[in-house]
């Protein structure tokens, strides 16, 4: 194949008042014609500074000390402001990561489009530029949006709109950085879907970056992964993710959750990235499990190891040799005698606002957030509240824990009925259930320390505590007592929520809710932190409300699983049950958009009736989007529960008929064991 | 990401040259300036070349020379030495009024915005009327309504510029509680059950402090020039008390025979001034924060 | 929200801000405990003198009363009889406010240009020496007391280098060259007070949105270096700083005072020292209440603006 761009021994220094660092070191790669190539890696790892690189672009404090970058025969890094304006857009193309920060805010999406196309002139002949642009927006799946503002649309339809911008000039090379962070996850595999489509379609070459490999495994050809500014491997996907040759990638791949890899055997990565600690040899001794006295002192650069793949590790034959897999034993030996009721929900009913004046002179309601939610907790379960952005699972926290009384329903712990509101709430009610936040950037106070952090909850609760109290909980959460007298901002992500988490147990809670706390963290922190859990659930016997968006990471942890949608459960099952045998369609497209670590060919299946529209508050919510919707009595009646083996759905159609599927599910391989 | 590198212990520990070499050039210079003044006004209590009052130092209006670096006045009194005695009246009435406002400030400004719902809307509603007075206009007005036993007065001037201060204050204050309100960490506290006082006295405040620091170094730089525009129009501290924009009001008719008895004192006053702005604006680099000028 | 019912919440919220500043501008003057007469006169005063004063101003009814009473006729536009000269307020007022707004204007339109292109400048030229030399330059200006930089540059160009008049005194007679030429100083006084916020605001604002992902990407979409500035950048950096305008107002009208005072100019600002110096109360509420009028009318009006230049603030608020 015919190179297009090549990127040879790029090194990149940042600098700072404390002298320059080194964040790009000796990367060397090529994309061909046509070729989707993914770069991957923890963040910070320098992989996004290439990336912009490729457009010529890199921030004023950056420095690039060699390298070319080779587009067509040319140097980008070489050519003047002019030759490079008319190459950006043109023919070297950006989706930025975040849509919502990089669209003009003042400017309607479709001037932004035309601004594009009329600075390069690049309105096909013989054709308007209001017809260009509706064909663009059909093109990436939208209507004619033209006249929106970038607020008045959605986060996908905005990345939407921005690969529609970067594909108006039918450019050579796309550059995706991060294109579907921060999406839902059927969002993520819609937008995915249609970048295979396009590139198909206008055969251009791609360059995606990411830290998700499970999503590059659905749209790359060939993968580099990088670690602290370097290329560690680079091969071709399929290979990289059946049999990973550097221990990086190893760990990488093995931190990553897969619905369908119940049995994890392959161990994640251990420490975090620290530029700080860097020897002069090979960047990832610090962490890796093969590391020898010679790792330290000798640098190591991309061999070839194959045809096809490169790897930067001297021991990656050892290294390479699957492990004896240390099969852990699942932890729940099914109790016997079901452990008494903690914590019971009946009638949830929420709204965010509370009525004003107006709205009670009017007789308005506000529409309700979260609607007849029934849940119950037993004493040391783990429930998975599952869902979309939006659907109201943390709202559905937010009640339990007191900080939004709920319109209508009832809450009870142990027995006990729970105040609506927090004020009214006994302190030993407080006590019982513990919080812990989704950003344990902001759940800290930063101007306290640490010992003052953990201290605090026992001086209000008047617990008694001594010095061994806090070196003992710290333990627990994988720490030492050394952190006591630091400030949050001089600890990492994931030992911040470890504090946070150390906080929680501290005042030994009966119930633990745990409000997405992983989404903020990286992979392999995430995974430790899976880690950590499932041997406090074990240790400390506390029941968990377990939140989060991401069924793969419930699997790992959750007996069993809730799954919403719209603010109303549209299904409860226990963990097993749930992922072998969906049944219900929402729950069935949850689990088909979640990518497995190989190509897995999706494709969303159609909405049934997509033009139907759920009648507010009585219609099943996901009338409209429904592949399997049965006719217009979804939209307008109310689904009826139906009771399964080990919990309940809500669907019109009868569970019979759900159990036996038109096509059968898509078989996902856990990729990570060779 | 991993760019944070001082803790917030350390911004508050005492002096050391490594420190000092890492602050920002401004904040320096600024402090440099700040402290000349300082000194000079203290030797201004207990020493002047001339009596403040003293008539007769000199030729009246004989213009700048090595005795008399800033001329003598109308009614030949030296005006570097009523400068140099003016100097702790200046900084004593601008450091008293701003700290007055500040307290009110802060205190009202924090509270409605932790608490918020009823409170907070007519305590907004008041703090905004207050600020659509212009500030020059109220407090004249103020100093009006006090009548002419206060008037002149010290202490009348460190009132108003305190009240006209306080709702300015209370409206950053309240912008920054709002805003850390919706951290998680106000969020655990209040799960705990702590009250309200100790969410804004242990969580809110210690991290508005950056945003309030620079808010009264910014205060503190202007109040010298409102001090001194309320001298000027002859509503501030009674004659013959030399504060400076008094002076400067009075030698006004010496413009042209003298210009010196003006800008001399006027040049100082503006040299104190623009070491509180150095001041700000190093402070608010080192913290972070950014000084939002506004009336 | 619709754009009307913002508008319209926003007007009711000033017009109820405005009669909240006039309860305030009533309880400081006529109704804070003791005697206002006495506080008007002095204590010297004779009982005859306090006597036709507490008439004149209605002393002998209750305090509530005569608020109601002064608002009621000040909402029909009646501002009352000035106590010092015995004339219609509305008579004095009314040409001292045209000088003023003609000075404003004046003054407006050199704070425009004297506040975008040094930000623009600066912000596009960041770190660099002119960069650092306008910031040295406004920091200096904006710590010069306004009275101060008044009578500076009355010097110099008065009295130094005698090119303007030093009074601004104009009349009915004055024809516009003469007025013109003599607003030229306080008007550059206005300007300069005003800009040096502005500028530093609206250059960090700037340099905050060049930084921001839009315009990122609005450059790698291979736009020219102005349409990047001036489409994507500008409309969006100068939001801040509209809302600073609007704030100074406050500052510019307590400007005005001590300009006007300074060169002598016939406007609102001489007028309201006048009234203070005099204790012409009535005088004083219609003034102060005046100013107060225009202060939230300029951020009706930079609200207004602000969300017309940010769609997205339609959404949001």
């Amino acid at each position: 194949m015919q190179k297009l761009i090549e990127v040879r021994n790029l090194n990149i220094a940042y600098g700072s008042p404390a002298g320059w660092t080194n964040v790009v070191q000796g990367v060397s790669f090529e994309i061909a014609r046509g070729e989707a190539f993914g770069l991957v890696g923890e963040s910070g790892c320098g992989k996004s500074t290439v990336a912009y690189r490729l457009l010529g672009y890199g921030t004023v404090n950056s420095l690039v000390q060699t390298g070319e970058v080779l587009f067509d025969g040319t140097d980008l890094l070489k050519l003047d402001a002019k030759s490079l304006r008319r190459m950006r857009g043109n023919r070297i193309a950006l989706v930025p990561q975040n849509p919502t920060t990089s669209l003009s805010p003042g400017m309607r999406v479709g001037s932004q489009i035309r601004e594009m196309i009329a600075t390069h002139k690049a309105l096909p002949p013989g054709m308007s530029m209001q017809a260009r642009i509706a064909e663009l927006f059909a093109l990436v799946g939208l209507p004619d949006v033209g006249h929106r503002y970038p607020h008045e649309l959605s986060g996908g339809q905005q990345q939407r709109v921005t690969i529609a911008m970067a594909v108006a000039c039918n450019p050579d090379l796309l550059v995706l950085d991060e294109p579907t962070t921060g999406l839902d996850v059927t969002t993520q595999r819609q937008i995915i879907q249609l970048l295979g489509d396009l590139r198909s379609r206008i055969g251009m070459a791609m360059l995606y970056v990411t830290h998700d490999l499970a999503l590059l495994a659905q749209i790359a050809d060939r993968v580099g992964v990088m670690y602290a500014g370097q290329l560690v491997e680079v091969a071709p996907c399929d290979q990289l993710l059946a049999a990973p040759a550097h221990p990086y990638s190893r760990g990488l791949i093995a931190s990553i959750p897969t619905v369908a890899g119940t049995e994890r055997q392959a161990r994640g990565l251990r420490g975090v990235l620290r530029r700080d600690q860097m020897s002069t040899g090979c960047k990832f001794e610090p962490r890796c499990d093969f590391a020898s006295a010679a790792c330290r002192s000798t640098p190591q650069v991309l061999e070839p190891v194959a045809e096809t793949r490169t790897v930067a590790c001297m021991k990656w034959r050892e290294s390479a040799v699957p492990e004896t897999p240390a099969v852990k034993p699942r932890l729940d030996a099914k109790a016997t005698a079901k452990p008494e009721r903690l914590l019971s929900i009946a009638d949830l009913d929420l709204t965010y606002r509370k009525p004003g004046l107006f709205d009670k002179l009017l007789g308005r309601t506000s529409p309700s957030v979260v609607r007849d939610i029934d849940l119950e907790l037993r004493a040391g379960e783990v429930v998975a509240l599952v869902g979309e952005s939006g659907s109201g699972k943390s709202t559905i926290a937010r009640a339990i824990s007191g900080r939004l009384p709920p319109r209508a329903g009832l809450i009870s712990l142990d027995g006990g009925l729970l105040d609506p509101a927090l004020k009214s709430r006994s302190v030993e009610q407080l006590r019982q259930i513990q919080y812990i936040f989704q950003n344990p950037d902001v759940s800290l106070n930063p101007r306290r320390r640490i010992r003052a952090i953990l201290e605090r909850p026992l001086d209000h609760f008047g617990i008694k505590a001594d010095v061994k109290t806090l070196e003992g909980v710290l333990e627990n959460v994988g720490l030492h007592a050394g952190y006591l007298d630091r400030f949050p901002e001089q600890l990492s992500g994931g030992e911040r929520q470890r504090i946070a988490i150390a906080r929680a147990l501290l005042v030994n809670p009966k119930l633990l809710i745990c409000d997405e706390i992983l989404s903020a963290l990286d992979v392999s922190v995430q995974a430790r932190i899976v880690e950590l859990l499932r041997s406090l659930k074990e240790k400390h016997a506390v029941a968990m409300l377990f939140i989060s968006h991401d069924l793969a990471v419930v699997q790992q942890l959750a007996d069993r699983v809730a799954v919403l949608y719209r603010g109303e459960l549209m299904q409860l099952a226990e963990t097993e049950t749930l992922l072998a045998a969906p049944l219900h369609p929402y729950t069935e497209m949850l689990l088909e958009a979640a990518p497995g670590l190989s190509k897995d060919h999706y494709v969303s299946r159609p909405p049934a009736m997509p033009a139907s529209k759920p009648v507010p508050g009585i219609g099943c919510p996901l009338a409209g989007r429904c592949p399997r919707q049965v006719g217009s009595v979804c939209a307008e009646t109310r689904p009826p529960v139906q009771a399964t083996g080990s919990g309940f759905i809500r669907c019109h159609v009868p569970v019979e008929k759900l159990a036996t599927r038109a096509a059968p599910p898509v078989e996902k391989r856990p990729a990570a064991v060779v | 990401m991993s760019t944070i590198t001082s803790s917030p212990a350390k911004r508050f520990a005492g002096f050391d040259a490594a420190r000092w070499r890492a602050t920002p050039g401004p904040f320096k210079v600024g402090a440099i300036i700040l402290l000349a003044h300082a000194l000079f006004a203290i030797i201004g209590v207990f020493w002047t070349p001339y009596g403040f009052a003293e008539m007769g130092a000199g030729l009246p209006l004989s213009g700048a020379s090595w005795q008399h670096p800033m001329g003598l006045d109308q009614i030949g009194r030296d005006v570097f030495s009523r400068f140099m005695h003016g100097a702790h009246i200046v900084l004593l009435l601008a450091f008293a009024g701003t700290i007055l406002g500040m307290v009110a400030g802060t205190a009202l400004g924090l509270l409605s915005g932790y608490i918020g719902g009823w409170f907070d809307e007519i305590t907004q509603r008041i703090v905004e009327a207050m600020i659509s007075i212009p500030f020059l206009a109220l407090a004249l007005v103020m100093i009006i309504a006090a009548g002419p036993a206060l008037a002149g007065e010290p202490v009348l001037i460190v009132f108003v510029v305190g009240l006209v201060y306080a709702p300015r204050i209370a409206r950053i204050a309240r912008a920054a509680a709002m805003e850390i309100a919706t951290r998680e960490y106000v969020a655990v506290a209040e799960l705990r059950g702590e009250g309200t006082w100790s969410i804004v006295w242990r969580e809110i405040l210690p991290n508005a402090a950056n945003v309030l620091l620079v808010e009264f170094s910014l205060r503190l730089s202007y109040a010298p020039i409102l001090i001194g525009a309320l001298g000027f129009l002859g509503f501030g501290i009674r004659p013959p008390t030399p504060e400076w924009g008094l002076m400067i009001s009075e030698n006004r008719n010496l413009l042209i025979a003298s210009p010196v008895t003006v800008f001399g004192p006027g040049l100082g006053l503006a040299s104190l001034v623009i070491g509180f702005n150095l001041f700000t604006d190093g402070l608010s680099r080192m913290l972070g924060q950014r000084a939002v000028a506004g009336a | 929200m619709s754009v009307f019912r913002l508008l319209a919440s926003r007007i009711l919220f000033s017009a109820l801000t405005l009669l909240l500043v006039s309860v305030l501008i009533f309880l400081i003057l006529e109704a804070l405990p003791g005697d206002v007469a006495t506080r008007i006169l002095g204590r010297d005063a004779t009982a005859r003198a306090l006597e036709v004063l507490r008439s004149q101003l209605h002393l002998d009814q209750p305090a509530l009363v005569r608020y109601f009473h002064w608002l009621g006729d000040f909402l029909r536009g009646d501002l009352g009889v000035s106590i010092a000269t015995g004339r219609p307020i509305a008579d004095v007022l009314g040409p001292r406010i045209v000088n003023t707004l003609l000075l404003s204007l004046f003054a407006f339109v050199i704070y425009l240009v004297l506040a975008l292109v040094p930000a623009i400048i600066q912000a596009t030229n960041r770190g660099k020496a002119v960069d650092n030399v306008i910031s040295v330059i406004t920091l200096i200006l904006l710590s010069l007391p306004d009275f101060l930089l008044a009578t500076m540059l009355l010097f110099l160009f008065a009295v130094a280098v005698p090119i303007l008049p030093a009074l601004a005194t104009i009349s009915e007679a004055s024809t516009w060259q003469e007025t013109l030429r003599a607003m030229v100083l306080p008007a550059v006084t206005l300007a300069i007070m005003m800009a040096v916020y502005a500028i530093r605001v609206l250059r960090d604002s700037l340099i905050e949105v060049l930084r921001s992902d839009y315009v990122r990407l609005a450059e790698l979409k291979g736009l020219r270096p102005r349409a990047v500035l001036f489409r994507h950048a500008l409309p969006n950096a100068i939001v801040p700083a509209l809302n600073v305008t609007a704030l100074n107002l406050g500052f510019l009208i307590g400007g005005v005072v001590i300009v006007e005072r300074v060169f002598s100019y016939p406007g609102f600002g001489t007028l309201l020292i006048d009234a203070l110096q005099l204790r012409d109360i009535p005088l004083i509420k219609a003034t102060v209440m005046i100013s107060a009028a225009v202060y939230v009318a300029a951020n009706l009006v930079a609200d207004v603006l602000a969300i017309l230049l940010q769609p997205r603030l339609r959404a949001s608020r």
